[in-house]
């Protein structure tokens, strides 16, 4: 008899430490956890201090994916207008985030650091098709909201 | 043979063998830059540095002949300083341009390096800047901080081309590769610059950041563009064809390209090729329309019998291809009238057909008719190259235009247009006119005016050489039994001769059963003129641009209730015809072709057919469906059957017919002269645009004078009430009294007035330049 109370006060004990301990958990998506910046996430491409995309289109992410998951359509620049730092620049760019296994291997393969796995994490969408990020939305890093 | 040691093993090689050659046959690579076989040591780049015993020095290997005895190590540790120090000079000045270089993952330069080269460099002064993307001309580009200056495309464009439009300007490490004045090279063998270049320095403009070399597939293939049949490597990516490369064969072709077949792919997408079918003018699904034309086959066949249904082979399709259709058309239809699309009249026996390499051992060289370098380029190389092998070698022309060129000098014998035969007939009399065979020929007389030591020489060409090739275009039939004649009289020295005409691959058609003498596809058409032949089918061909008498196909078509056409690009008066369906062509089929030296070779498809394309095999197996019929592929038929990939030689059995007089020369009249011009073979190109002539008839400049024609301008061409416009220009080697207009360009129909004696009016003067 006098066991199971002590027990019991024993457990309710731990409880109760537990009750003013700071929590593990977070209410999601109300807040929300920080990444480490060397968190790999979804893609990114990046762009220089002049808005020149760094992305030179060498297709050198996409040899180097395990996943086959990147596609780099490369093409001469417009005109005098260069898109990125050279005459030379990707024209199309896609990761289908379904296939991607955010290895990192292309952030590590890239010349230029242009692609890069940002904390974002948030990989949801309704269709296939919405999991592939084109080049556009890979210009426009994620932000969380 | 001189025994020498390479790397610890012996090797005997034949005495003048450079040491890197005698490396190579033995399977070690000693890594060069300048030195290709084809254009022979130079020593520039000292790539090639080994270790020869009792050499205080290191050598260089491309430039060190053999020696008995000799003791080679293309390794250890001086070599090794050697290339790592040659590779750190190299790379100085060299941009950090792999990432957006086209020859990244297939460069030499990083090949190297990787293997021999040091892991960094120690110079740290900024690097030079030199020009970057700069045109060569409108295939070619050249980014100059690339270049590790070995001078292969120099000498290439200099020494074996011929037309030095390349050169090296500035001093030290400002050396640059230019154009000569800075202008354009206009030369058609340019793209081969791009194949030789060992590093990323000269690229292809089409091609142009197009791909890397591993998303990339590369497909064994051969050029149907003209007769040569060059082997190539096509490049595909993502369903196209976007690079076409020179595929060099061992001890047979170095694998060069004209420019015509090495950017001419772009044919398969252009905006006029048929990727539908049309069913009377009207484009319909392509099940119902072959469902319809299997009808018709139905029909005509039950009404009118099978012999009312005539098939045309031609174009661009392959040696199988034809087989199918041959099979379908004399088993399943059952019909006898089949015929090859032709544009020259001429025909080539197969005893006579000769290959490259008796090019490369003969000691004469007739030209009959055809200009190489403008109808089969990359024989004008070959040619080029036995003349510079052998300098007293005998190069003699006989046709109605002077054949002779800057980049080969030719003894070019004029004639009038029809007098080939008779002119090479005259030669012949000259020094074998008791000969049965050359009595045979007759006596026709010869108007040209000939000079008679020209002629004395060409008879000796013709007869004294020990090998003889001749090159013919087939304007002129009779020079068959000439030639048959020729070859009875020289007996056992071999007489070779190679056709120049198309389709590329009309051999190839004729070995599938299709006869390719000109008579055959005259009788189709007369047949169809005089209301025999209710169904008129075409595969691949354009009659009207084609056939030598236009007015003749135009009447056959007036006549013929059902006209079927497949092909790449639709007939010229498309809607006279019935039923259109569409070709999967070159590139998207695989099969064989055959050249001009009858020689088979496997084109490997690379890419899918666009749109409702099929190969010949789905059409027919449909139509034979509808005729209750089913069409088997799989037969005992084995081309390779016969001796490999050359068509064994046969007897020598046609007769030797006399010849027939020339036409009349008639005063105050032009002779109308004609012949293939490769860039103009019909198959359109949006990247060979900018090279294809404005005004590609040619006129002399008294002609051009007297017709008040300052550089350009546009004449009437007429006979007999036809008549074609034609954008000419002023050629200084023209002959006066011959306007030249190329053969078979739909928009300036020389088989809508036929050669010979012409009357030439100009229109308007465009502009002079
Ligand atoms: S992201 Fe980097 S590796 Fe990928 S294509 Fe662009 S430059 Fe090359
Ligand atoms: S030439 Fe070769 S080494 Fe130079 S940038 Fe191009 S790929 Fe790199
Ligand atoms: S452009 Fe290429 S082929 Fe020409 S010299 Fe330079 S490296 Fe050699
Ligand atoms: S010579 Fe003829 S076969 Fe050879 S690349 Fe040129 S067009 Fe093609
Ligand atoms: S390859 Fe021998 S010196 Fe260039």
């Amino acid at each position: 008899m006098l066991d199971g109370v002590k027990s019991l006060a024993k457990g309710m004990g731990t409880t109760l430490k537990a009750l003013a301990e700071p929590r593990d958990t977070y209410p999601y998506p109300e807040k929300r956890r920080e990444y480490s910046p060397r968190f790999r996430g979804k893609h990114m491409l990046a762009k220089d201090e002049e808005g020149h995309e760094l992305c030179v289109g060498c297709g050198l992410c996409e040899a180097v994916c395990p996943a086959h998951a990147i596609r780099v359509v490369a093409a001469e620049a417009p005109g005098d207008e260069p898109v990125s730092w050279t005459s030379r620049y990707a024209v199309d760019y896609e990761v289908d985030l379904i296939r991607c296994i955010f290895c990192g291997m292309c952030e590590e393969a890239c010349p230029t650091n242009a692609v890069r796995l940002t904390p974002f994490n948030e990989l949801a969408a309704y269709s296939r098709e919405d999991m592939i990020a084109d080049k556009e939305e890979l210009l426009r890093p994620a932000i969380r909201k | 043979m001189v025994k020498l040691t390479i790397d610890d093993q012996e090797i005997a090689v034949p005495s003048g063998t450079l040491v890197v050659d005698a490396a190579a046959k033995m399977g070690i690579e000693v890594p060069v830059y300048c030195y290709h076989q084809a254009l022979g040591p130079l020593g520039a780049c000292r790539m090639c540095l080994v270790q020869i015993e009792k050499m205080p020095k290191l050598q260089t290997a491309c430039t060190t002949p053999v020696a008995e005895g000799m003791v080679v190590h293309t390794g250890g540790p001086a070599v090794e300083k050697a290339r790592n120090g040659v590779l750190e000079f190299l790379l100085i000045n060299h941009p950090l341009d792999c990432p957006v270089c086209d020859k990244g993952g297939e460069c030499f330069l990083q090949d190297y390096a990787f293997r021999y080269g040091p892991s960094a460099g120690r110079f740290e002064e900024p690097k030079i800047q030199k020009l970057k993307d700069a045109p060569i001309n409108e295939f070619v580009l050249i980014d100059q901080e690339r270049c590790v200056l070995c001078q292969r495309c120099v000498r290439f464009m200099e020494e074996y081309v011929g037309e030095p439009q390349l050169m090296l300007e500035g001093r030290g490490v400002e050396t640059v590769v230019t154009t000569v004045d800075h202008q354009p090279a206009t030369s058609q063998f340019t793209g081969n610059i791009i194949d030789l270049c060992p590093v990323g320095a000269l690229l292809s403009k089409p091609y142009l950041h197009k791909a890397r070399p591993w998303n990339i597939e590369r497909q064994e293939s051969v050029c149907t563009m003209c007769p040569v049949g060059c082997t190539t490597l096509a490049t595909g990516r993502d369903g196209r064809i976007v690079r076409i490369e020179g595929r060099p064969i061992p001890e047979r072709s170095w694998g060069w390209l004209c420019d015509r077949g090495r950017f001419g792919y772009d044919y398969a997408i252009d905006p006029t090729r048929v990727t539908g079918s049309f069913l009377e003018g009207q484009p319909e699904a392509a099940a119902r329309t072959t469902r319809r034309v299997g009808q018709w086959f139905t029909e005509v066949i039950a009404e009118h019998g099978p012999n009312s249904v005539a098939f045309v082979m031609g174009g661009m399709h392959t040696m199988e291809e034809a087989r199918q259709l041959q099979r379908f058309a004399t088993r399943a239809v059952g019909t006898s009238r089949l015929a090859i699309s032709r544009d020259v009249p001429g025909y080539l026996p197969r005893a006579l057909n000769g290959t490259f390499q008796d090019i490369e051992s003969s000691d004469a060289i007739v030209l009959v008719g055809v200009d190489p370098y403008e109808a089969i380029p990359v024989v004008h190389l070959r040619l080029r190259e036995r003349q510079k092998a052998l300098p007293g070698m005998r190069l003699y022309g006989v046709a109605p235009r002077s054949l002779t060129r800057d980049t080969l000098p030719v003894n070019s014998l004029l004639t009038h247009v029809g007098e080939e035969a008779a002119l090479l007939a005259a030669a012949l009399r000259l020094a074998a006119g008791d000969h049965p065979a050359v009595r045979a020929l007759g006596e026709a007389a010869v108007a040209s005016h000939i000079d008679q030591e020209q002629l004395t020489g060409l008879s000796a060409a013709l007869l004294e050489s020990e090998q003889l090739t001749l090159l013919w275009d087939g304007q002129e039939p009779e020079v068959e039994s000439v030639l048959v004649a020729l070859a009875t009289v020289r007996g056992d020295k071999p007489t070779r001769v190679l056709p120049t005409w198309g389709p590329s691959n009309w051999r190839g058609f004729e070995l599938a059963g299709f006869p390719a003498r000109i008579e055959a596809l005259t009788e189709v058409l007369e047949d169809a003129k005089a209301g025999k032949i209710q169904m008129l089918v075409l595969w691949g061909c354009d009659l009207l641009r084609e056939y030598p008498d236009q007015q003749l196909v135009r009447d056959a078509y007036a006549k013929v209730p059902f006209l079927v056409a497949e092909g790449l690009f639709p007939p010229s008066e498309a809607e006279r015809f019935h039923a259109i369906v569409p070709q999967a062509g070159p590139g998207e089929v695989m099969g064989t072709y055959v050249n001009m030296e009858a020689r088979l070779q496997i084109a490997n498809p690379s890419v899918q057919p666009p749109g409702q394309a099929r190969p010949t095999k789905t059409y027919v197996t449909a139509w034979a469906h509808a005729l209750n019929q089913t069409f088997r592929d799989e037969e005992d038929w084995d081309p390779y059957d016969e001796s490999g990939d050359l068509l064994p030689m046969q007897p020598l059995e046609q007769a030797i017919k006399p010849l027939t007089a020339a036409l009349a020369v008639k005063e105050g009249q032009f002779e109308l002269v004609t012949g293939v011009l490769v860039i103009e073979n019909g198959i359109p190109s949006a990247i060979l645009k900018p090279r294809k002539p404005e005004y590609p008839g040619r006129i002399s400049v008294p002609d051009a004078e007297a017709l008040g024609i300052a550089d350009y301008g546009v004449v009437r061409i007429s006979k007999n009430d036809h008549e074609i416009e034609v954008p000419v220009s002023v050629d200084p080697a023209m002959t006066p009294g011959r306007v030249y207009v190329p053969l078979g360009m739909a928009s300036m129909p020389v088989n809508a007035v036929g050669t010979g004696w012409v009357e030439v009016i100009r229109l308007e003067e465009v502009h002079s330049a």
